[in-house]
């Protein structure tokens, strides 16, 4: 098992190798037999891997989570607000329509949101959250996006 | 205020909502014990509360929570203070919740649960013998469908180390199953 393809066979697996890699790994497969056990092996087990039961924890932990930052000495939804005040924000109008194309490029995201969500402030809120998640895939990739989405980071301090 | 107050209560539990699961999953494969799991949980959604700040936007949310919650069951596994948590998944008989939840699609079907509570323990072991940076990455990657690149970020380690990482734990964990499966292991209950 000392088949220097050997290490790259997960990586093949999991279909994480460049195309180039990949290749030169399948063409090896054909002529070794050992890479070729290990492989059978590896998928087997990922195979077998989904079958294990998903881990759910308890709906005690919401309570529990909302109630230790209810408990911290500033509360914690007043830090919050200062983290992604509305206010703050609205000023910016490159940050508005950054927000605004998250809101259309995102949509399906943003449909999953629970119904009562329906406040603007409320949604103000997800939005920017969401912003900051999704701006990869929104495809805000030039120099004046990326200074939008900065500028969220530096709400941070403008309390 | 109070207005504004509540919906910010809204946004962050809608963050947890969104997400507890996928750090309560990490949590547990990670530590291999289900009340730690959720303590880990618990402290992971308050330290990332209390991280926000450090938030950089470069980094996608779900890379950002996942340092947060690696970084913590890390210094928590050297910390020591869950260096037995493994032994209790040999026993998920002997907890009622776990019994329950665990069951899982084939719950009605004895001889299918046993051979699901098999594997969970044969991997349960396999993952406990993993390096914490090993189970971290595999853990990820297995059970949370990321990246390499993505783990790799989470974990501020090159793609090639991470490969490294998940095909050691991968081939680990994949031993184990065909040695279960072979009837090597010596089990306690195999029929
Ligand atoms: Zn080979």
């Amino acid at each position: 098992m000392s088949c220097h393809f050997e290490e790259d066979l997960t990586a093949y697996v999991d279909e994480e190798l460049p195309a180039a890699r990949r290749a030169q790994v399948e063409a090896h497969l054909g002529t070794c037999a050992g890479c070729r056990a290990t492989e059978g092996l590896l998928r087997h087990a990922v195979a077998r891997l989904a079958e294990l039961p998903d881990f759910a924890p308890s709906a005690d932990t919401r309570r529990a989570v909302l109630a230790r930052l209810d408990a911290l000495p500033v509360p914690w939804w007043e830090r919050l607000k200062a983290w992604w005040r509305p206010a703050v924000l609205v000023p910016s109008a490159g940050l508005a329509a950054a927000v605004g194309l998250a809101l259309v490029v995102g949509g399906p995201a943003r449909e999953a949101l629970p119904e009562e969500l329906e406040d603007a402030t409320e949604m103000e809120l997800v939005a920017n959250l969401e912003l900051v998640e999704d701006y990869e895939l929104v495809g805000l990739d030039d120099a004046d996006d990326l200074e939008v989405v900065a500028s969220l980071h530096e709400l941070e301090v403008a309390q | 205020m109070l207005k504004v107050a509540a919906g910010d209560r809204r946004a962050f539990a809608w963050l947890f909502d969104r997400y507890h699961a996928s750090v309560a999953r990490f949590a547990f494969r990670f530590v291999g014990d289900r009340e730690r799991a959720e303590e880990l949980t618990q402290d992971i959604f308050v330290k990332l509360y209390r991280n926000a700040k450090a938030y950089q936007p470069t980094a996608r949310f779900k890379t950002f929570l996942f340092r947060v919650a690696t970084n913590h069951c890390l210094n928590e596994v050297r910390r020591g203070e869950y260096r037995v948590a493994h032994t209790s998944m040999e026993t998920p008989e002997g907890d009622e919740a776990g019994a329950v939840e665990m069951a899982g699609p084939d719950g009605d079907r004895p001889d299918q649960a046993l051979a699901g509570r098999e594997l969970e323990r044969v991997v349960g072991e396999a993952l406990r013998d993993l390096s914490a940076r090993e189970r971290a990455a595999f853990t990820m990657c297995r059970f949370e469908g990321m990246a390499y690149r993505d783990i790799a970020e989470v974990l501020e380690a090159s793609e090639s180390a991470v490969k490294s990482l998940i095909h050691r734990a991968t081939l680990a964990v994949a031993r184990r199953i065909e040695e279960l499966q072979a009837g090597a292991v010596p089990a306690r209950s195999r029929a």
